[in-house]
């Protein structure tokens, strides 16, 4: 018996994936160059702006200072976002509860308070790494009721007081001139540690076994554990890499402060999530470098200062005077929150014209 | 015969407590408090726990619609926070029923913003409600100068109305009269729970007994089916962002007309509490799962432990570190549960019984 004749043509294949094609030269643009289009239009503002005060060496050095802080707890946040976790609510805490130990520990020295300080952050990372890596629970709420924990926790301890290093002693005072040490003739400590943690954290993340462990879990967590991976293992490392990060963040913050307390690093985690996802790494997971979190620091950097050095001069139109305007703390955030959603929409769009929106 | 009805009658047991377990740690809670701190068991500290959970209720109720949907909304608590601060600032130009109107109004509109970004520019709820959370705040702490606004005149009236008995002179308790039945007249049944508790039952009955009501659940336990089955998913989503924002505002509107003050700090505090009351109250953060009612048993229980503390001396640094205890050991007690329940319906002890029935 033969075979029927083939009548049938057949129909072309269809594409491997059914991705469209990223035709839309002005989404790929978007998509390589992310936060620092923005990062280059404020560059371009700020002399327009203040020419006599933008661009002097102070004014950006300040303008970095500013942020460096957030930018070393937002080294750390990249890799729990990048695993699908969001962020770690407990990130005050993890700040507050290293710069406390710190100051406590400075009767050993100035070398075992720094190692008591990260010891002490770096315990709570384990916990939560324990529980959300291991017991898969739910990492906003479970850091949340750490952060709750902690701050409280930390009240009891010292009984609502603060804790102020002993400037008599010399590990004293080597933790009070922590932030303002001299390097190079400047005060560049916080921004050494910044430029340092962004290498280790680019390194880790884009160059070894580990981050690209991280990059399958965070895209995929059931492909992951599939293909063999410990995939609890990975998510519980990036809540310890978070909490040593916050916790050098901590220690300089207190030795800002000149004093350790509860309140210290409030509002950091939102902050940094906030410079994470700007910079492009979206909270699908698996998504962003290390690069562009840098990228998202430095336009919140740049942000905030080119607000605070814009002056509105005097205006008179028809029957109305207004005087000269300047953009005060409440109006920063009001228009760094409007950035934020319209940032992270921009990009949404464009991963999703591209057809490579997971989310 | 569901696995679930069957097994031994210790596994039923633990699956009827598992089911009433918000009611249990609330009944927990006040007989521990009830046993060991002074005057906790009395009339009117019982109308201060109904009073101060009636306080985020309202916002709970939003996020726990919120949750239900399958999103977040970390904007309930600057929702409160503008409905204090408008009710207050416009009250002297509009009158108090204009100026609520417009406090629950401009909730309504922060939440059609949030809805709208999130279902129609698709980006995510947090990311979204974390920028409107800012740029509401923001905006009261510039409309109050960075400060409270008080009630216009310092009129202490309508706070008095709210605060005090609902059935007027009538039913008034006798002077000395100090019992359980002129507490309930005099403290507990004011028209401010009223309201609160006006808004717990209107959710209840539409979430449980209406398709609108059921389309939330279905929408938060699989968006695709929702889809398919026809209901119109953006709609829904809009509707809950809306509606959280709306009560939460009208919510915080009620607080600072019964405190004769709007305040920056009232939604900054009471997030916390609500994202803790609601999980605990058995709300899914994965959606479609759980009820406006456990989120208001948990939002007593939460409430109830930090008054009994207080009862017993203890400072706000041991209320703080106690509700982040109770939510931390809720959701251990959750993934624990899962755990061992999958393990039971593993065994499948009754499929076994029916395939060798089916066998033999």
């Amino acid at each position: 018996m033969t075979e029927p004749p083939m009548i049938h043509t057949v129909p072309p294949p269809p594409p491997p994936d059914g991705r469209m094609p990223a035709s839309n030269r002005f989404v790929g643009v978007l998509n390589v160059l992310g936060v620092y289009i923005l990062v280059a239009a404020l560059f371009a503002i700020g002399p327009l702006v203040s020419p006599a005060k933008f661009l002097t060496e102070l004014n950006l050095l300040s303008a970095l200072q500013s942020v460096a802080l957030m930018g070393i707890v937002a080294m750390g946040v990249a890799f729990i976002t990048y695993s699908r976790h969001y962020v770690d609510l407990s990130i005050p805490g993890i700040m507050a509860i290293s710069g406390v130990v710190a100051v406590w520990a400075l009767k050993f020295g100035f070398a075992a308070s720094m190692l008591a300080g990260l010891a002490a952050g770096a315990a709570v990372g384990v916990v939560n790494g324990l529980v959300v890596g291991y017991l898969r629970l739910n990492p906003i709420i479970w850091t949340l009721a750490v952060a709750s924990v902690l701050s409280g926790l930390i009240r009891w301890v010292y009984s609502g007081q603060q804790l102020y290093p002993d400037e008599r002693t010399s590990a004293g005072w080597e933790f009070l001139n922590l932030y303002n040490c001299q390097i190079l003739g400047k005060p560049l400590l916080p921004a050494i540690v910044l430029v340092v943690a962004a290498v280790a954290a680019h390194l880790l993340m884009h160059h070894t076994a580990y981050g690209a462990s991280l990059k399958l879990t965070g895209s995929n967590y059931e492909a992951a554990r599939l293909s063999g991976i410990p995939v609890r293992r990975v998510v519980g490392l990036t809540f310890v890499i978070s909490s040593v990060t916050s916790a050098a963040a901590g220690i300089l913050l207190t030795s800002f402060n000149k004093v350790g307390a509860e309140y210290v690093g409030k509002g950091y985690d939102f902050m940094a999530v906030t410079a994470v996802v700007l910079g492009g790494m979206t909270l699908a997971g698996g998504r962003g470098n290390v690069i562009g979190v840098l990228g998202g620091v430095i336009a919140i950097a740049l942000m905030t200062n080119v607000m605070s050095l814009m002056r509105i001069p005097p205006l008179h139109i028809g029957p109305w005077a207004f005087g000269e305007i300047t953009i005060g703390t409440f109006w920063q955030n009001i228009i760094q929150g409007a950035i934020f959603i319209l940032v992270v929409g921009i990009n949404s769009l464009s991963l999703r014209k591209a057809g490579r929106d997971d989310s | 015969m569901t696995p679930d009805g069957a097994g031994s009658f210790l596994w039923r047991s633990l699956l009827l407590a598992h089911r009433w377990r918000v009611w249990i740690l609330c009944a927990a809670i006040f007989g521990v408090m009830g046993a060991v701190a002074p005057h906790f068991a009395e009339p009117g500290n019982f109308a201060n726990i109904v009073k101060g959970a009636g306080t985020a209720l309202p916002a709970a109720i939003g996020f726990t619609l919120v949750l239900l949907a399958g999103q977040l909304d970390l904007s309930v608590g600057s929702a409160m926070t503008m409905g204090g601060m408008l009710v207050m600032g416009l009250a002297p130009r509009l009158g108090w029923a204009g100026a609520l109107a417009v406090a629950a109004a401009a909730g309504c509109a922060q939440g059609l913003a949030n809805g709208l970004l999130v279902s129609k520019a698709k980006i995510n709820s947090f990311i979204v409600t974390l920028g409107t959370m800012l740029i509401v705040y923001n905006a009261m702490a510039i409309y109050s100068h960075g400060g409270t606004i008080p009630a216009p005149k310092g009129d202490f009236t309508l706070s008095d109305w709210l605060q005090g008995p609902v059935v007027g002179p009538v039913f008034a308790p006798r002077p000395g009269q100090s019992g359980w039945a002129g507490a309930w007249l005099t403290l507990w049944l004011t028209p401010r729970n009223f309201v609160a508790i006006a808004l717990l039952a209107a959710a209840w009955v539409v979430l449980r007994l209406t398709p609108v009501g059921r389309g939330f659940y279905l929408l938060g336990g699989n968006r695709q089916t929702a889809w398919y089955s026809g209901l119109s998913v953006d709609g829904y989503i809009i509707g809950a962002f809306v509606i959280s924002a709306g009560v939460s505002a009208f919510g915080g509107a009620m607080v600072a007309m019964s405190e004769a003050a709007g305040s920056l700090e009232v939604g900054d505090r009471s997030l916390m509490t609500i994202v803790a009351a609601v999980i605990i109250g058995g709300t899914s953060m994965e959606g479609g799962k759980g009820s406006v009612v456990g989120s208001a048993v948990a939002l007593v229980a939460l409430t109830a432990l930090t008054n009994g503390l207080d009862c017993l001396g203890a400072g706000y640094e041991v209320n703080l570190m106690s509700s982040g205890l109770v939510l931390a050991l809720v959701i251990l007690y959750d993934a624990i549960w899962l755990h061992v329940r999958r393990r039971k319906l593993g065994q499948r002890k009754d499929l076994l019984a029916e395939l060798t029935r089916s066998i033999s």
